[in-house]
């Protein structure tokens, strides 16, 4: 309890923080909108010239599409301190500073970054999101809209488990992240798209090495209608869970890391 | 038992050199940072630790705070072992890097405060009791809401050592303390370390190279070089005996550092680090 209340003060406080800068933060919250909003025109246009990709219509894309946006720009908007400035932090010395303190790692560095900019990107995310229900027709229900909270959640733990393996190499001092940013920003451009329109070597990646797939694609198939490979129901609930699986096992590699840390000082 | 206490203490690095031309991998060099340092400190002592660039300080003072894990050798501090337990221990030492800063950047320092309660969980009497004390002592009431960015080196000093001693720590570490201070700020630093060793009986162990620090706020000294131990004992004692041994000219006076630190240099130098 303590632990979400030191949480959300470290929030309001990092917000206060940003704030202190407002043509700054009013402009790049700007950019941040233009940015993402071209990313949306481009699924528009594919959508314009070839109305459907697959069996997958045009609203259908733009509900894919929604879903990545939203879980993705929620997850650099709360966890930035996972996402964004977890290397400096190790780099910088900062990282010396948190283990000074009574509390975990993972959770003052969670409590250590927050990007509020991040809030255009999500309402492009859900303005999609909302497009693409209306344009594909869908009739919600309770257990739709369940089934797309439970989505959205473990995306965002997924996306922030394989963060963490960025944080875990750049402890052990090795530079070569952008393998790894082939996974997170590199899983966030191609799944906005369904998985079952890629080629079976990166269904594979996204499906077992990282899920997106299963956190996303699966629950959203089934939302608009046409269930993913025609997997029964009760795989649209159970499929997501491998998102707080990686989380998991990220979480505890990355106390190893930090075990790892204080034994080399990096 | 003293308080702290240091056996044979032992730490190396890896460092990886830069790949030489026509070779494949990287040569690693292992550096000793420690090598067999022992010493003992006593609850409520000022102690000054000294010796050139590189000769193991700050990893003493790493291992010290729990942020390192010794190779070899026994710490405790009050009964306790800095790297085990780590959220345990931290909760009773202070640490304030001269070059880091452990407050947040752009919000008023009260906020930084605020947040530090937080995070050590201070009872809300306690806190404001503490903060008042600390606020009269090192005078920064009127600075309180005004973001860390605003203030001057002093005065970021001075906050500094305010949030690290919030939660009454028994052990506090100072890294370079007084770097970059005007003579006034110095002073005024001097005379709050000397008010609350003696008013809390708070143990503070000092890393510098300002031999004016020491000499006025330390009763003991610790020299190390090259990772060992070179001297234990008296600022003082230790000028006399390498004055008598080398004869070196230079001639101190108990408030005189600038023939401190050319004796201090000399003996370095001397030594051979």
């Amino acid at each position: 309890m303590n632990t979400i209340h030191l949480y959300l003060r470290s929030m309001a406080m990092l917000l206060k923080s940003h704030l202190q800068y407002p043509t700054s933060f009013f402009m790049q919250t700007l950019a941040q909108l233009v940015m993402e909003g071209g990313e949306l025109m481009v699924v528009i246009l594919v959508v314009d010239r070839f109305e459907n990709l697959g069996r997958w219509a045009g609203g259908n894309l733009y509900f894919f599409f929604g879903l990545m946006s939203v879980s993705f720009y929620l997850t650099e908007l709360f966890g930035r301190g996972i996402t964004g400035d977890f290397p400096s932090m190790v780099r910088t010395g900062k990282l010396d500073t948190l283990l000074l303190r009574p509390r975990g790692i993972l959770t003052q560095v969670f409590c250590s970054g927050m990007d509020p900019r991040r809030i255009t990107c999500i309402g492009v995310g859900v303005a999609a999101l909302v497009m693409g229900s209306i344009k594909s027709g869908v009739e919600w229900s309770f257990l739709k809209a369940l089934a797309l909270c439970e989505s959205i959640v473990m995306s965002c733990l997924l996306i922030l488990g394989l963060f963490m393996i960025e944080g875990i190499l750049c402890i052990h001092s090795v530079k070569s992240v952008e393998l790894v940013n082939a996974i997170t920003y590199g899983g966030r451009s191609a799944c906005q798209y369904p998985i079952d329109v890629f080629p079976r070597p990166l269904r594979i990646l996204f499906s077992v090495v990282a899920p997106f797939a299963m956190t996303m694609h699966v629950p959203a198939a089934y939302i608009l209608g046409k269930p993913l490979y025609g997997w029964p129901l009760w795989t649209v609930f159970v499929t997501p869970l491998s998102g707080v699986v990686v989380f998991f096992i990220m979480t505890i590699l990355f106390n190893k890391g930090i075990k790892f840390y204080r034994s080399t000082g990096s | 038992m003293h308080y702290i206490e240091i056996n044979g203490l032992r730490k190396t690095f890896v460092v990886k050199k830069k790949r030489e031309k026509g070779k494949l991998f990287r040569k690693k060099e292992t550096v000793e940072a420690l090598k067999d340092v022992s010493f003992s400190v006593e609850k409520g002592e000022l102690l000054g630790y000294i010796g050139p660039n590189g000769a193991g300080k700050s990893t003493t003072v790493k291992i010290l705070s729990g942020i390192l894990t010794p190779d070899g050798g026994e710490v405790s501090v009050g009964g306790r072992v800095p790297w085990k337990d780590r959220k345990e221990y931290v909760k009773h030492i202070g640490v304030v890097f001269g070059q880091r800063s452990q407050l947040w950047w752009d919000v008023p320092i009260l906020d930084s405060y605020s947040l530090l309660k937080d995070i050590y969980r201070i009872q809300t009497d306690d806190y404001k009791d503490r903060l008042e004390e600390l606020t009269d002592a090192l005078q920064i009431e009127e600075l309180l809401r005004t973001p860390l960015r605003l203030l001057s080196l002093g005065q970021r000093m001075k906050a500094e050592l305010c949030g690290s001693l919030l939660h009454r720590p028994e052990l506090l570490f100072l890294d370079e303390p007084t770097i970059g201070l005007d003579a006034v700020s110095k002073l005024a630093l001097r005379d709050f370390l000397k008010r609350e060793n003696a008013e809390h009986g708070t143990t503070v162990m000092l890393t510098t190279h300002d031999m004016e620090d020491i000499a006025a706020l330390c009763s003991r000294v610790l020299v190390l070089g090259h990772g060992r131990k070179l001297y234990d004992g008296r600022l003082q004692t230790l000028l006399e005996q390498y004055d008598y041994d080398h004869k070196v000219s230079a001639r101190y006076e108990d408030e005189d550092s600038g023939n401190i630190d050319h004796l201090i240099a000399s003996m370095y130098k001397e030594l051979d680090l």
